[in-house]
């Protein structure tokens, strides 16, 4: 190291940039849960992996983007339209496509090289409309933050946050207190019982499904908020899909969402306390160590 | 015996006559056979932007030299492959073109990585190649047939701007610099300048630490860099951790005199995205649309003309520049044996629209020191001054 080189060790961390750093994590963990809610319900009820489900956040966000540039609708505001558009989407793909394999035994691997081809063609359709070119949502709020003491909350990772905290407690209340959440707990938990009650499983599908597309629009634009974007950064997003989805138990949207804390948190401590290189290596040896020690992770599934 | 000798001589005019006639179709056919360009450019994936803008580049120098006659008065051609953005692929299509198109010659590829992978190729079958390279590790490894007109080279990145900061006056000049580098080739490549230039202007390197891509979050990092008071901040990323510790810096409202951003700021992306908050970053370059050396005036006309923009774009200057280079290597040696073209680029001197270069051993022009200052969302030339397009600001405004 050369002479002119102070490096400043962990050892010689403050408090304030700890809980800085945690705060930081913790913002970013509950992007990615929201972004899992809808990845652990088609995997964990449906046992379909939908591979594409990070590309179908994405186009949320491109669109998101167009919206914001050609009209300056509000990232967030675009939801409202995006949302829609997705669930419909993901409702009409389960249809022509999915359904044809959901009775197939080996629905997780058909399920996977199914939404693969997918995710594929939303990449390639992204790159025609939008170029390879990085984008990023920047809005009036982009760079204000709120100040708390010593600590900075920006406010495209609170928006994130906040809307983590709405879809995943909306996704939690479905299932549990809505008649079509029960009913999808019931058709996958009991298939042929719960026809005999009157459950239309090919409807209550078509709900899940397009339900966690559509979840998967508010997690797009929630990443799009706090890091830049292009056609192919899906593939780096579906990583942190599993991630989330494996710690915290498939199918289990309160565990995916706990888990996306606990992953923000260790990021937050790690960038605090040991050098920035080691917190990939640190996050994804946890993975290794929970797949090992508990391979339904950490939580059970809630159907 | 009088019979036999006119018939011999009848046949031998004929044969002469008829070996003339050959000799005039063959040399005719030889001289209209084009020569073929091969080797592979990311047309589709994740560099297919970057990929097409180089072939652009390729191609209207190739327009340009046809219609001036061609090289060595043939046509020239391009067998071009699409490698999908993958490094393997460029590699494989880079021996295709040599062993089963038998290409006359090879073009360079992109990104680094593939132009790296590729250049032990060119050199196992003696081809010549010109390209950006893969940061000076690849120009290292003894290759003889391997040049960068002009290389895309990290270990330069920040020559210009350091030579630049040395005429600024000792007490006007950083004290404290936090270094943030991404852990991958490139951005180990950016950091050996750092240290040995920090030294030499006695800025003290307060922070000094790697990050994986992706980011998690730069919010942390400029923190510290505050409660550190470094007023030197290097970014050493590129766009998508680039933008991450900008935009941290304005909400923290850290605000270094300088901010030295290594690879992220040079895409256009950086300007249109982030507008103003992009605005005073340093940066190098290799390469400019900006530069008065021969050549630049006519690739800007024809971008205005084809793509209705100020300025070329970066790549496709480089897909000229790289064609340029290898062109003058032909008719130099005035040949298409590539020991004959090699040796006469190794020793002569070329011009380029990124100014003359005279390579050394490694296929190397002198370092290039273009330092490059985003101002007012353009990117000024700032280093060395016969190049200069603007004035420096320094220190870096607040932010607004």
């Amino acid at each position: 190291m050369a002479p002119n080189t102070k490096v400043v060790y962990p050892g010689q961390m403050n408090s304030t940039l700890v809980i800085q750093s945690l705060i930081s994590g913790v913002m970013m963990g509950s992007v990615y849960a929201l972004l899992g809610v809808g990845f652990s319900l088609t995997w964990g009820v449906m046992k379909v992996i939908n591979v594409a489900h990070a590309a179908f956040g994405l186009l949320a966000t491109f669109m998101a983007y167009s919206l914001l540039q050609a009209y300056g609708v509000d990232p967030v505001a675009s939801l409202a339209i995006t949302i829609p558009l997705l669930y419909f989407g993901g409702c009409i793909l389960y249809r022509t496509l999915l359904i044809r394999i959901t009775s197939a035994k080996a629905v997780i691997v058909s399920s996977m090289i199914l939404t693969f081809g997918i995710a594929i063609i939303l990449e390639n359709g992204m790159l025609l409309v939008w170029g390879a070119d990085p984008r990023l949502l920047t809005t009036s709020y982009t760079s204000k933050v709120f100040v708390v003491g010593p600590f900075y909350f920006q406010y495209p990772p609170l928006i994130g946050f906040v809307m983590s905290i709405i879809g995943v407690m909306t996704i939690h209340l479905f299932l549990k207190r809505t008649y079509v959440g029960k009913a999808v707990r019931a058709a996958w938990q009991q298939p042929e019982a719960s026809q005999l009650c009157g459950i239309n499983l090919r409807r209550i599908s078509t709900i899940t499904f397009g339900l966690a597309v559509a979840t998967s629009g508010a997690g797009g634009v929630g990443m799009g908020l706090l890091y830049s974007f292009e056609p192919h950064s899906h593939n780096l997003w579906l990583i942190h899909l599993f991630l989330v989805v494996i710690v915290g138990g498939v199918g289990n949207v309160l565990g995916t969402a706990l888990a996306g804390l606990i992953i923000g948190i260790i990021t937050g401590l790690s960038m605090a306390f040991l050098p920035y290189q080691w917190v990939n290596l640190l996050t994804f040896g946890l993975l290794m160590i929970i797949l090992v020690v508990r391979p339904q992770g950490l939580f059970q599934s809630e159907v | 015996m009088r019979r036999s000798f006119l018939w011999t001589r009848i046949a031998v005019v004929t044969l002469v006559g008829v070996c003339l006639v050959f000799h005039a179709h063959i040399g005719h056919v030889w001289a209209s056979q084009p020569i073929v360009i091969g080797g592979s450019l990311p047309l589709t994936g994740e560099f297919a932007e970057t990929g097409k803008l180089i072939e652009r580049g390729m191609k209207f120098w190739a327009q340009e030299i046809n219609e001036r006659g061609g090289l060595l008065g043939r046509p020239v051609e391009f067998k071009i492959y699409d490698d999908e953005s993958n490094v393997g692929k460029a590699v494989t299509y880079a021996e295709k073109a040599i062993t089963v198109d038998k290409v006359d010659l090879l073009f360079g590829g992109y990104p680094g990585t593939a132009a790296r992978a590729v250049m032990p190729v060119a050199e196992k079958h003696k081809y010549v190649y010109v390209s950006m390279g893969g940061h000076m590790k690849s120009f290292e490894q003894g290759y003889t047939y391997s040049f960068g007109a002009p290389p895309l080279m990290g270990e330069w990145w920040y020559e210009g701007f350091f030579q630049w900061m040395e005429t600024v006056p000792a007490d006007q000049r950083p004290k404290k610099a936090a270094v943030y580098t991404m852990n991958n080739p490139v951005g180990a490549s950016l950091t050996g300048s750092i240290q040995k230039w920090t030294k030499k202007l006695g800025i003290e390197i307060a922070i000094d630490e790697k990050y994986n891509l992706p980011l998690p979050d730069a919010t942390p990092l400029i923190m510290k860099a505050k409660q550190l008071n470094c007023d030197m901040l290097f970014a050493n990323g590129f766009f998508g951790d680039g933008v991450m510790m900008i935009r941290a810096a304005k909400a923290l409202d850290y605000n270094p005199k300088v901010i030295l951003q290594g690879i992220g700021s040079v895409v256009p992306a950086w300007i249109k995205e982030l507008g103003k908050d992009g605005d005073y970053v340093f940066s190098g370059t290799s390469l400019y649309n900006k530069l008065n050396f021969p050549g630049n005036d006519k690739l800007n006309a024809f971008a205005k003309k084809e793509f209705q923009i100020d300025g070329y774009p970066l790549y496709f200057g480089f897909g000229y520049a790289w064609m340029q280079a290898l062109a003058q290597g032909v008719e130099g040696s005035k040949s298409l044996d590539q020991t004959k073209i090699r040796d006469w680029l190794k020793a002569n001197k070329i011009e380029t629209i990124a100014g003359p270069m005279k390579f050394d051993e490694k296929g190397l022009p002198d370092p290039i020191n273009f330092c490059t200052q985003l101002i007012n969302g353009q990117v000024e030339l700032i280093w060395p001054p016969n190049v200069r397009t603007a004035e420096p600001v320094y220190p870096k405004p607040a932010w607004k």
